[in-house]
């Protein structure tokens, strides 16, 4: 059983307290253990990212501080309220957007904006709420005729009905087209511009680095690293990283002993991690390279290297360092 | 907590809802009226037509006028017969029933021997038209015996007070109880298990409502949608086809209310054995299609084998069936009806406990 430590007085005396504070936190699934002992806060303000792959507990986690499910142990203070004793209050000023959209049949998109007002004690107007996330031309269109785009913006919308100091948002541009995905990033930065403090899931990359404050880099149940997207980058993935394609016979053990390889993942494509790219390239395009497949060696002047590409460390690199695997595998 | 407005909400986005599914209004309520008609045109008119053979072993003036009230209710013919005569008129289906006067049935109406039964006889396959055979002779037998000092002979007025029940007028309770199953399963308990599965009920617990909030405004909400639905059906039945009610209108709430429950509650316990809601749908109809067809709805359970007779009286949609056809058909009150009412409020307290005891909310 893990006992939490309560939040010291002097914090509390302060006024300094997090919006959320999460302390041992454990549930499990039959023998399946979803959330393993996760303990962080959320500062008033932040945009707070949950970065994992699928089944790495950040659903469960959410749904855990929103009052949607027990946990088997830990705590969770919600805008200084403790959820597990009384839910309905910290409802009441949260936002809440699940993965999955779900709205009643046979709805209107005004009339479900009224509905959700009407499960509230504040709200704020239907009218303005509709206005401000583009929907007025479809406000009195049956929700299920909405693009998937459509269809998140009206999710959003419906989480800030209620005005919430806090809102929790998850994948909110997972299976959106990229424009889509741009437009709810704006919407985004507008909750944030509004002071709001924002927890958002998500398992794509550029969406953690552009929105978040921090991110939690969740793994199994666990939080591996949790940092601004900058630092955890420049510690989990410094460097350059040089990725090309994969080919069949490729020696990936010689490639590892080139001068300034600091690490070579290979699967489809082949990525190395180094300080020094341009020794690693000089080396890499030698067409009498020892590493190179015997196929490719003999091609007339063609090396093995195709689809070159050479980049900054990203948080795609820096959870690959920590976890060994790939977020979208 | 502001529970009223939030349940107004869910309650009326219910309703709206379900009068803007089409498909399942005319799974429900369009069907309903389909089976009027197709049974109105079947055995059409208005007027009733059954024809039974006496067998009369009693030949006291007494057997004599009783038979003769019963012919004398319009569209009814009796017509003497020996007993080999009458059976095999029955097997010919050329009579709708034969009605056996036993030896004693003067003496019984004059109050000068034993109290004495009139049998009656059908054939096997029963049509509704047997059920209202039934209910003639029932009421002329009544008022017969309700008559019964020496002094009373049997003339017009008695024989006028008989009900002329018609199909239609069979039809409409019958189908009032065909709401009451379908949308009992299909808006209530379905809608919910549809809910769950798509997430609605979890984004909605997501809010400061409350969980029995959310409970209490989806069976509020069907219960209104059967309502709506039993009115337009009323309205159409009676005005489209001429069916008349010969009890109390607000005496049919009661059946209508704990039937309603009942199913409600028989909704919820396929919903907790289901997962999906096409399994719920898949369950639901092998559970309301025999149903139907085993509670007197479209003939009267008299009709079915006897086994089968007991199954069907096990089961709620009966007693809801009989209670409305009593009220409707025979004009009865709430005492004839009191049974039937505790036995569906049973089914509803029982099948209702057991699905909150045994309720998901994902």
């Amino acid at each position: 059983m893990i006992h939490a430590e309560p939040m010291p007085a002097a914090v509390r005396l302060r006024g300094e307290m997090a919006d959320i504070d999460v302390t041992g936190l454990v549930k499990r699934y039959g023998d399946v253990v979803a959330v393993d002992g996760l303990s962080f806060s959320v500062q008033k303000g932040e945009v707070f990212g949950m970065l994992g792959p699928n089944g790495a507990g950040k659903t469960t986690t959410l749904e855990i501080i929103e009052g949607l499910r027990t946990p088997d142990a830990g705590t969770v203070q919600v805008l200084g309220t403790d959820v597990l004793a009384h839910p309905g209050t910290v409802k009441e000023r949260i936002g809440v957007q699940l993965q999955a959209t779900a709205l009643p049949p046979f709805t209107k998109v005004r009339e479900a904006v009224q509905l959700f007002a009407a499960l509230y004690q504040r709200s704020r107007p239907v009218a303005e709420v509709i206005e401000e996330f583009n929907l007025e031309e479809k406000a009195d269109v049956y929700t299920d005729k909405l693009s998937g785009g459509q269809m998140q913006r009206l999710s959003i919308a419906l989480a800030l009905i209620n005005d919430p100091d806090l809102v929790f948002l998850d994948e909110p541009t997972t299976g959106l087209d990229p424009q889509a995905r741009l437009n709810i990033w704006t919407v985004i930065e507008g909750i944030r511009g509004r002071g709001k403090t924002v927890v958002l899931t998500t398992h794509y990359m550029e969406e953690a680095e552009r929105l978040c404050n921090r991110v939690a880099v969740v793994e199994r149940g666990r939080i591996v690293a949790l940092d601004p997207p900058r630092r955890l980058i420049a510690e989990h993935a410094p460097g350059t990283t040089v990725e090309f394609a994969n080919v069949p016979g490729l020696d990936v053990e010689t490639l590892r002993k080139v001068p300034g390889v600091e690490r070579v993942v290979a699967d489809g494509r082949v990525s190395i991690t180094t300080r020094t790219p341009e020794t690693v390239l000089h080396t890499l395009l030698d067409p009498s390279a020892p590493w190179a497949p015997a196929e490719a060696g003999g091609g007339e002047g063609e090396g093995a290297i195709r689809d070159l590409m050479v980049r900054h460390g990203t948080l795609e690199d820096v959870f690959l360092s920590l976890t060994g695997r790939s977020l979208r595998e | 907590m502001n529970g009223f407005r939030s349940f107004r909400a869910l309650a009326v986005n219910e309703v709206r809802a379900s009068v803007r599914n089409r498909t399942a209004l005319i799974f429900t309520l369009g069907l309903a009226v389909l089976f009027m008609i197709i049974f109105g045109l079947l055995f059409g008119g208005n007027g009733l037509s059954v024809t039974f053979d006496a067998v009369n072993n009693d030949h006291t003036a007494e057997s004599a006028s009783y038979l003769k009230a019963l012919g004398d209710v319009s569209g009814v013919t009796v017509d003497s017969k020996s007993h080999t005569a009458a059976f095999a008129d029955l097997k010919s289906d050329s009579v709708t029933a034969i009605l056996v006067i036993p030896k004693g049935f003067g003496a019984a109406v004059l109050r000068t021997g034993p109290a004495q039964q009139v049998a009656i006889y059908q054939a096997g396959g029963g049509s509704s038209s047997t059920a209202i055979a039934d209910d003639v002779v029932a009421q002329v037998t009544a008022g017969f015996a309700g008559g019964g000092h020496a002094s009373v002979t049997l003339g017009a007025p008695q024989a006028a007070e008989v009900n002329q029940v018609t199909e239609m007028d069979y039809m409409l309770p019958s189908m009032i109880a065909y709401i009451i199953l379908f949308s009992g399963v299909n808006y209530v308990a379905i809608g919910l298990v549809e809910k769950r599965v798509t997430q609605v009920l979890r984004r909605f617990r997501a809010t400061p409502v409350r969980s029995s909030t959310i409970l209490a405004a989806q069976v509020v909400g069907g219960g209104l949608i059967v309502l709506l639905q039993i009115l337009v059906l009323v309205a159409v039945g009676v005005w489209v086809f001429g069916a008349k009610n010969y009890g109390s209108w607000l005496l049919l709430i009661p059946p209508i209310v704990l039937g309603t429950a009942s199913f409600v509650g028989i909704g919820f316990l396929i919903t907790s054995v289901t997962r999906t809601s096409e399994a719920a749908r898949a369950l639901a109809a092998m559970i309301t299609f025999p149903l139907m067809f085993l509670s007197g709805l479209f003939f009267p359970i008299s009709s079915l084998p006897t086994v089968v007779q007991d199954i069907a009286r096990i089961l709620p949609l009966a007693w809801a069936s009989d209670a409305l056809h009593q009220v409707m058909n025979d004009g009865a009150g709430f005492s004839a009806i009191g049974t039937d009412c505790l036995v569906m409020a049973a089914w509803a307290v029982v099948t209702i406990s057991v699905a909150a005891w045994r309720f998901r909310w994902d």
